[in-house]
This record gives C-alpha cells, structure tokens and sequence, in this order.
C-alpha cells in the first residue's frame, strides 16, 4: 500500500517537469508508471488498493464527461457539429479498425483498438488551444466542439462495448429505462440538491464525492455497467448545479486520475502479443489519418486546408479517453499498444499544435497572407 | 459593431467584435477567472494575445471605457448592459487646504454641481454618505457621484481647478 505513495511522488515530480516545458502530463505518468511497474524497475505493484484508486479516477472522468454534456448546446450547434464529428470518425475509426485487422488483431479487438485510435484528447486540445493562444481562430470553435461529439460518440461506444454477452434489447431498454428515472429524479429534487450545492460548509464536497461513489453501487443493483452509470449521474446532475459539481468534483478527479494513468502504465505488460513494429505502424497511421480528417474538416467547414491543418495539429493527441476504453475492455496486448499510442501522438501532438504556423507554411502552397482569413470572409 | 458571443465547452465564452477598420478583438473569459485577450490586425496572419487577471481585466476595461487614471485620482465610468443610456461616472479627488473646515452643505455641492459627494477617505478610515454636516480636511480623499458635467462642474466651482 505505501508503494502509492512511491507512485504519486513519481507522478508529482513528472508533472513538474511536463509543466516546466509546457507538454501535456499523461504521457509522462504512462511512461513514469511503466517505468516504475511490471515492465520497468517493478517498484510498484498494483493490489487491491491501488486498483480501487485508479478506478475512481476512471469514474471521476466518465462522472466529468456526463456533468460536460449539453443536450441543448449540441441541438443548437447541430450542423457544424455533426460535419466535423462525422468526418472525424468515418475516417479515423475506419482507419483505426482496417488498420488493426489487416495487422492481425482479432475482430472485437480490432474494434476496440480502432476506438481509441479513433478518439482524440479533449484535456490536451483545450490546452493546447490555450496555452498557443489559439482561440480567436474560427478553427478553435470547431476543435472544441468536435471534442464535444467525441464525448457523445465515447458515451455510444462505452454502451456498445458492453453489450458484449447481454441481450442487446433488454440491455439498451434497461439503460434508457435508467436514464430517464435519474434525469427524473434529479429533476424532482432540483431544489432540494442546488441548496444544499450552495452550502458554504463542507457538505457539497462530501455529497459529489458520495454521488460519484454510489455510481458503484448502483451499477450493481442495476446490472448495469459503472462506467455507464456514472456518466449518466453526471448528465442528471448537470442540470441541478452543473457548474458547482465540476468545481466540487475537480480535485477529486483531479488526484484519482493521475493514480489511473500511472498505474495504467504500472500494469502494462510488454510480454504478452505486444509487437513493436506493429505498434509503430499504428502510431504512424494515426497521426497520418488525424491530420487527414482535420484537413478534410477544415476544407469542409472553413474552405481552407491551412485551417484544416490548425484542426489536425491540435486532435492528434489521444490521451485520457483511448486510455479509459481499453482500461475498461481491452485486452493487456491492446492495453501495451494504446499506452504507447497515446505517449507518441500526445507528444507528437504537443509538438504539432505549438509550431501549427510553420507546419501550415510547410504543408499549404497557400500565401501566408492568406492563412488567417477566417471563414466567410475569404470572398 | 455587432458582438458575437460563442460557448465554447471547457473553456469558457467568447466574445468577437470585428471593427470598423476591419480588425478583430477577442475576448475569452475562461472559468479561472482568468482572460485572453486577442487582437488580429487587418489582413495579418498571426493574432497577438494576452492574458489578464480578473483584475488586471478590470483595468483594462475602465480604461477602455474613457476613464482617466491618475495617480490619487481616479475614476470609473459604469455602464449598464441593460440600460444603454445610463453612464454614470465615480472620481476620486484629493482635498485641499482651501476647503479645509467647510462642510458638504456649507459648500452645496450638489445645488451647486448636481455631483454627490458618496464617500470620504480619511486617513485610512471610510466614511459612506457622508452627512450634510461632514466637515473637510485637508488629505481627504472624497469619491464624488454624477454625469460628466456634474463632475467637471464639480471640479471647476468645488475644487476650483
């Protein structure tokens, strides 16, 4: 149990340093727990303990990306929304998926696999976009709303990968079933729940940690996946006090999910299927098809492939959802793979969104001059 | 001159206004209470931008708005989104040894300028509305309440600048 506290030292040290040179820190917890687990120096074990505090961090995020869900700002931004996101998994998932079969991964696999080599890192591209000082660009909007239908497509997936072995019908009617009692019931004690929110004692802390915590046990009385339900509270909830649960719930999340990522890279066995060189053709691949698909979403929605290119260069970074879906449901042979998918597009993608202006000279035969003409206002 | 104001999930919101000469400013106010701000020059590439404190935002914003800042001296002009025609202006000003040991309404402030005389620092203690009766000294640092004739008027017959 004390080797948590090893892991966590490791972890603050590693994040230090990924602040001191402004890259992304889930990379570095990936590298820094394989690097202290079962494939490095094996300092660290992962038991009981350690597993039940990665898994709230895995929840904290699903809990995160429930609270995050704007049913009513998606309908209002349909369009855009549903072109850029469409666009984005049509060609990355199909990659990702074609990629993994004709590699030799079994079929389930393969779809899993392409999953996270289809979903990009919302934490990483709203940093990036911040810290580049990229957010007068009309490109940013969109980024940030693709990030937004990656979240509805990662809720699809979760659901979908978890029918495996249930009755499809039964499980979807079970999990609407779900859905609409908490959306009710959160609606019924609206009040009650926003008053005790407003507290100024210590109360509204121990109620989100409680709520997120009894998604557990929920799941089990309901027979329903966790990661499902905790997503499903977070979306009820955001309609009582949505912005003071984020506040509240963010240094929990915060804390649990750096103990997700490292021991993540604690339990990553190199011995097993994994392959190298087919690894680095996923890497390869992955930078390649979401560079693609930015492009074509930048043509698309912004007549302009420098456009296109800023989209790309700020998405190439997988991060903390590929890393949750084969937590969740991959095998220790994908789990290898992903963790070395995300350390390499992560960086990769750091470095892309930092030096975007160059890479868009060096990739577009179109004047400088040019580059910034915002959409609609090229003509 | 038409804001536009756009949600942009995990950051925060943002406000676009293109001027009439064709540049564009940004603003994002961002959830930890800090704030971007971007300039694009007209026919530029690369949009310059900084980022504020929330305090550091306030300034900016009532310099923005006309207000002159000086050391001692300083005002604040307060508009309301909702009430477009309602400015009202607070300034700070220093008292003289002229006005020394002569109250507000010995002075008639406001019959005389239409000003209000909110508030009166004295050696690090606050005095609001200060009564009729309120009495001057020297150092006083009074916050003075009007439109901009009333101040000016204020300055002009009160202070005598």
């Amino acid at each position: 149990m004390e080797e948590i506290a090893l892991a966590l030292f490791v972890c603050l040290v590693l994040a230090l340093v990924s602040k001191r040179f402004s890259l992304p820190p889930i990379p570095f917890y990936i590298l820094g727990g394989i690097a202290i687990g079962k494939s490095g120096l094996n300092l660290v074990p992962a038991d009981a303990y350690s597993q039940y505090l990665s898994y709230l961090g895995l929840i904290f995020l699903l809990f995160y990306v429930g609270l995050e869900m704007r049913p009513k700002s998606l309908r209002e931004r349909g369009r855009t929304i549903l072109l850029s996101g469409v666009i984005d998994l049509n060609v990355n998932l199909v990659v990702g998926c074609a990629a993994a079969l004709l590699l030799g991964f079994p079929p389930l696999e393969s779809f899993i696999l392409g999953s996270a080599f289809y979903i990009s890192s919302s934490a990483m591209a709203i940093a990036s976009l911040v810290e580049n000082r990229r957010l007068i660009l009309p490109e940013a909007e969109t980024i940030v709303w693709m990030m937004v239908f990656e979240d509805v497509l990662l809720i699809l997936l979760i659901s979908l990968f978890s029918t495996q072995g249930v009755n499809p019908v039964s499980f979807i009617l079970l999990t609407v079933a779900v859905l609409a009692a908490t959306a009710g019931i959160m609606r019924l004690f609206r009040q009650p729940i926003k008053a005790l929110l407003a507290r100024t004692d210590d109360l509204p802390t121990l109620f989100t940690f409680t709520v997120v915590i009894s998604s557990t046990y929920l799941a089990k009385l309901l027979k329903i996946p966790d990661s499902l339900v905790a997503i499903i509270l977070g979306s009820s909830l955001a309609a009582t006090s949505g912005s003071a649960l984020e506040r509240l719930s963010q240094p929990f999340r915060e804390v649990f999910l750096v103990l997700f990522f490292v021991f993540f890279g604690i339990t990553i066995d190199f011995s097993g299927g994994f392959s190298l060189p087919v690894t680095a053709i996923l890497c390869v691949l992955a930078l390649a098809s979401k560079m693609a698909s930015g492009v074509l979403v930048g043509w698309g929605l912004h007549g302009s492939v420098p456009a296109g290119i800023e989209i790309g260069a700020n998405t190439l970074g997988r991060g903390e959802f590929s890393i949750a879906l084969v937590a969740i449901f991959g095998s220790a042979t994908i789990s290898a793979t992903v963790a070395l998918l995300v350390v390499v597009t992560s960086l990769a993608g750091s470095f892309a969104a930092r030096y975007s202006e160059a890479l868009k000279l060096r990739l577009s035969r179109e004047k400088p001059s040019l580059l910034a003409v915002p959409d609609g206002q090229a003509g | 001159m038409g804001v536009r104001c756009i949600e942009l999930p995990g950051i925060g919101t943002k406000y676009e206004l293109e001027t009439e000469k064709g540049d564009r400013v940004a603003i994002i106010f961002m959830g930890s209470r800090t704030f971007q701000l971007y300039i694009l020059e007209k026919g530029k590439a690369a949009p310059s931008a900084a980022e504020l404190t929330a305090a550091e935002a306030r300034r900016l914003g009532s310099l923005l708005s006309g207000a002159i800042i000086e050391a001692e001296k300083e005002a604040v002009e307060i508009a309301f989104s909702t009430l477009s025609d309602l400015r009202i202006r607070v300034h700070t000003y220093v008292i003289r040894k002229n006005l020394a040991g002569r109250s507000i309404a010995e002075l008639q402030v406001r019959t005389k300028t239409g000003a209000t005389v909110v508030a009166v620092s004295r050696k690090g203690k606050n005095i609001i509305n200060p009564l009729p009766s309120f009495t001057f000294e020297d150092g006083d640092i009074v916050v003075a309440i009007g439109d901009t004739d009333q101040l000016e008027e204020f300055e002009h017959q009160i202070l005598g600048h």
